[in-house]
């Protein structure tokens, strides 16, 4: 069984020499603070916001960044910050994912769940493709079916990895037969995978579909207007959006890609540029100070960890992989690399994706975790019993942020303080891309850093990944007990104690064997420039039309 | 002279057939497989392997692709980005403005301030004036062009907010206004050689007998400078002009991603990383072809500056 869950690994697009330099010289090593705070206190404090204040009114236009260029805008490809960060706001799924990430009703105006086999989708009256056709069932099926067109290439093919069919059963009504009970599936009709296109569009547009040249025709609050191929996209106010409440305040949405960092901070300051997601860590401190507007941090399902790549080495041993986390200096990690901000996490998944238990709940469950505090005299001790007397292994890295450096020299320098022989490996960022995706690429690397983020506020999204054999099970690392447990969150019903119960031990099982090391859990970061607000700091953006909430500031 | 470009022709052709053919060779060795990038690795099933194989032709030996390669290019069908999923043309056509706007104003700013500077260094040889002017020029050369990047935009467009810091601008005017900094982070480098070459040539030429001879027939200095020492001293001049275009096509990818424009460089460095061959080739060509008409020009220029040189067979 194959369960596929999105990963991500940020900035890999922005492949520059400029930033590359920049960085390695502004960036000091996780080392360099002799104290080395235990874990659990990441240094500076920080807020986090659930929203930003409320716009005074409709605005004509704003700016946003965007770190790299959107290579499509086709939803089956849209598994990538750029993309989805725009087109949240153009394209809408059959279900909605709200700002604390809850699912809501969205394109379909109701679900129901006959038999855990069957999802019946009913389709919602009176909505409108930006061209003018009206939604009906036949573009949810075309829609939908995009993604098992092999020809297509779907990025996420595997959530309907479990479907037999999906079928028009009333004019406004499709079904989705599975071929066993899978708990993400409606999930997903949240996200990407619940797209919903033109079918005649996605007729027209044929291989063309979401490039520059086509573009998309979907339902949203903006429709697409332009995109000048490594400049930017615009996408202006759809006057027909069929939700009153979520109309868009601003007349026209332009997106500009800043693949420097610095650039991107510059256009910020100098108000060329109202917004953006995605602030550098070496900015904060200006960009709090000196405005001109305001550092959000906000809600998100990231976890920053490093993945095990190779468990025939020495890290094969769990043993050893644990006596490196707690030579891992994660607190200096989180000081040198984001500022100190962010959360040391002991799980691979943070604590906002527990979507469905209140805050004390998950508390509990992540108190019954080990927490491998700071401690290289122990870590020594235990990689000594282990057997690690010299043993080579090699850490990849790639300059795609502050953090990704200060990480591989932390992790370098514990590997050499329990006796491991390191050599950092730097590539180019399109290589770093393909150590994720290409067992080619990964040869002869024992370790990589990755920042993890889940599409749903569901833990399973994480640990689907690690069952045995899974594709992005990199290190193809094994847990009988591990995989009994994921499989039973799988087929159980989303709210079911026991799945929650399942989920839990799964977390347990991983954060003892650690088959990836988990680091830190950094918040969504967002600049909004004086001009404008309105939106909440949290990671729906990935798939909610987040910029139409945006107006003027007063 | 009709010999001489058709002569200019075919080894251009030439020129692009031999490196279109490396360029292929070498991305088709280069480790790494368009198919990851293709499928993002998110455990494709084997028949999308084969579907999408088969769409982009990934499974045909290597001469049958590059084959199918330039039979389209013949048609003047450039291919199709594997990133993009569009038709390569319209992705690079995109970008000719922009690249073309950088080129043009750097290339401008190099051929003023280069020769302003270097004839000036010549005919103040040895005074302080002309030693200040060879410590700035060894400085501006040694400053590469993301370093003057960086620092033109923390000074003029953050401190000083003179210029935008990012961006290629609409219309010319705005475009311009975008392009200047840039231009000059491009151009630094080059002024200062181009000055250094200048400085040298004219002190070759100052030092002939010709010029002394004309200066003591009472020939005002102006005039001598200006029809004997600079006119002889343009052929090494314009000869590194010429080299210079390569030169500024590959800086420039530094430049515009550093002022986020966009330029074919960045496109180039962009898809050579993700092996996007059609993107790849189609700029290569672009490049050597604009190498081969300017050195051309240049060529066909040679005579009128100079003409002890003659075009024709036998000629340069």
């Amino acid at each position: 069984m194959s369960v596929h869950l999105t990963r991500r690994r940020f900035g890999a697009t922005c492949a520059v020499l400029t930033t590359a330099l920049l960085l390695v010289a502004c960036s000091g090593t996780a080392k360099s603070d002799p104290d080395g705070d235990p874990g659990g206190d990441s240094g500076a404090a920080y807020q986090i916001s659930a929203t930003t204040p409320e716009p005074t009114g409709d605005i004509d236009a704003f700016t946003w960044s965007l770190y790299a260029e959107p290579l499509s805008l086709a939803y089956p490809y849209a598994f990538d910050y750029p993309p989805n960060t725009v087109l949240s706001n153009v394209c809408e799924s059959l279900l909605r994912w709200n700002a604390d990430l809850s699912i809501s009703p969205g394109l379909a105006s109701a679900v129901d769940n006959p038999d855990p086999r069957t999802w019946v989708y009913t389709i919602r009256d009176g909505v409108t493709f930006h061209s003018g056709g009206t939604l009906t069932a036949d573009d949810v099926v075309a829609s939908l079916n995009l993604h098992l067109d092999p020809q297509v290439g779907s990025y996420w093919a595997s959530v309907y990895r479990n479907v037999k069919s999906i079928e028009k059963t009333g004019d406004m009504e499709v079904t989705v037969h599975l071929t066993k009970p899978d708990s993400m599936f409606n999930q997903y009709m949240a996200v990407s995978p619940g797209t919903i296109e033109s079918a005649a569009f996605l007729e027209q547009a044929g291989a063309d579909y979401g490039n520059p040249s086509t573009g998309v025709d979907c339902t949203g609050p903006f429709e697409f207007d332009s995109w000048t191929s490594g400049q930017s996209i615009t996408l202006k106010k759809y006057d027909d959006y069929w939700d009153a409440d979520l109309a868009a305040k601003a007349g026209e949405v332009t997106f500009v890609f800043q693949s420097d960092p610095n650039t991107r901070v510059n256009a910020w300051q100098d108000g060329e540029v109202d917004g953006g997601w995605f602030v550098p860590s070496n900015a904060y401190e200006r960009l709090s100070t000196s405005g001109p507007g305001s550092l959000y941090y906000g809600l998100n399902t990231t976890v920053v960890s490093q993945i095990v790549a190779n468990t025939d080495g020495p890290l094969g041993d769990p043993d050893v992989r644990k006596a490196l986390l707690m030579a891992t200096d994660r607190a200096g990690i989180v000081k040198a690399g984001e500022a100190g901000v962010a959360e040391i996490s002991n799980s691979l998944v943070s604590k906002s994706t527990w979507g469905g238990l209140s805050a004390d709940e998950v508390e509990d469950i992540y108190a019954e975790l080990p927490t491998y505090d700071y401690d290289v005299d122990k870590a020594k001790q235990l990689a000594a019993d282990a057997g690690v007397d010299g043993q080579q292994i090699v850490i990849a890295t790639s300059p795609i942020s502050v953090a990704a450096d200060v990480i591989a020299q932390a992790t370098a320098q514990a590997g050499r303080d329990i006796g491991l022989d390191v050599t950092i490996k730097t590539v180019s960022p399109d290589q770093y891309t393909a150590l994720f995706s290409s067992p080619a690429a990964r040869k002869g690397i024992d370790m990589f850093m990755t920042a993890w983020y889940t599409s749903l506020a569901d833990p399973m999204e994480m640990y689907g990944v690690l069952q045995t054999g899974q594709f992005s099970n990199y290190g193809s690392w094994s847990d009988p007990d591990f995989d009994a447990q994921t499989d039973q969150a799988i087929a159980d019903p989303i709210g079911e104690p026991a799945r929650t119960t399942a989920m839990a031990n799964a977390q347990a099982i991983a954060a003892e064997q650690l088959p990836w090391l988990p680091l830190y859990a950094p918040p969504t970061t967002l600049w909004l420039g004086d001009r404008i607000t309105g939106v909440a700091p949290s990671i729906y953006y990935m798939y909610y039309p987040w910029a139409a909430t945006i107006g003027a500031k007063g | 002279m009709t010999w001489f470009v058709a002569r200019k022709l075919v080894g251009m052709v030439l020129t692009m057939l031999v490196t279109s053919f490396l360029v292929f060779a070498s991305l088709y060795v280069a480790p790494g497989d368009p198919l990851d990038f293709l499928l993002q690795g998110r455990s494709p099933t084997p028949e999308m392997v084969a579907a999408v194989s088969e769409q982009y032709g990934l499974d045909d030996p290597f001469l049958v692709q590059y084959w199918h390669w330039l039979v389209g290019v013949l048609h003047l069908d450039f291919g199709r980005s594997l990133q993009f999923r569009e038709d390569v043309a319209h992705l690079i056509g995109a970008r000719v403005p922009t690249t073309l706007g950088l080129i043009l104003m750097s290339g401008t700013m190099i051929c003023v301030f280069g020769l302003a500077v270097g004839i000036a260094g010549a005919l103040t040889a040895g005074r302080v004036y002309d030693r200040a002017l060879l410590v700035l020029s060894t400085v501006l050369a040694a400053i590469p062009s993301f370093v003057a990047a960086i620092i033109l935009i923390s000074v003029f467009s953050v401190r000083l907010g003179w210029f935008p810091t990012s961006g290629a601008g609409e219309g010319l005017a705005d475009r311009i206004y975008h392009l200047f900094l840039p231009a000059v982070a491009l151009s630094l480098t080059f002024i200062a050689l181009v000055s250094r070459v200048t400085r040298s040539s004219m002190l070759d030429e100052l030092r002939r007998e010709h010029v002394e001879v004309a200066l003591s027939r009472g020939m005002t200095t102006r005039s001598v400078i200006r029809r004997h020492v600079l006119r002889n001293a343009l052929g090494p001049i314009l000869t590194i002009t010429g080299l210079l275009v390569a030169g500024l096509l590959v800086a420039s990818a530094v430049v515009e991603t550093a002022f986020s424009l966009n330029g074919m460089g960045s496109l180039l460095v962009q898809s050579v990383d993700k092996q996007d061959f059609a993107i790849v080739q189609a700029i290569v060509l672009l490049v050597v072809f604009a190498f081969v008409i300017v050195n051309t020009v240049v060529d066909i220029a040679y005579p009128f500056i100079d003409p002890r040189v003659t075009a024709g067979p036998g000629a340069r």
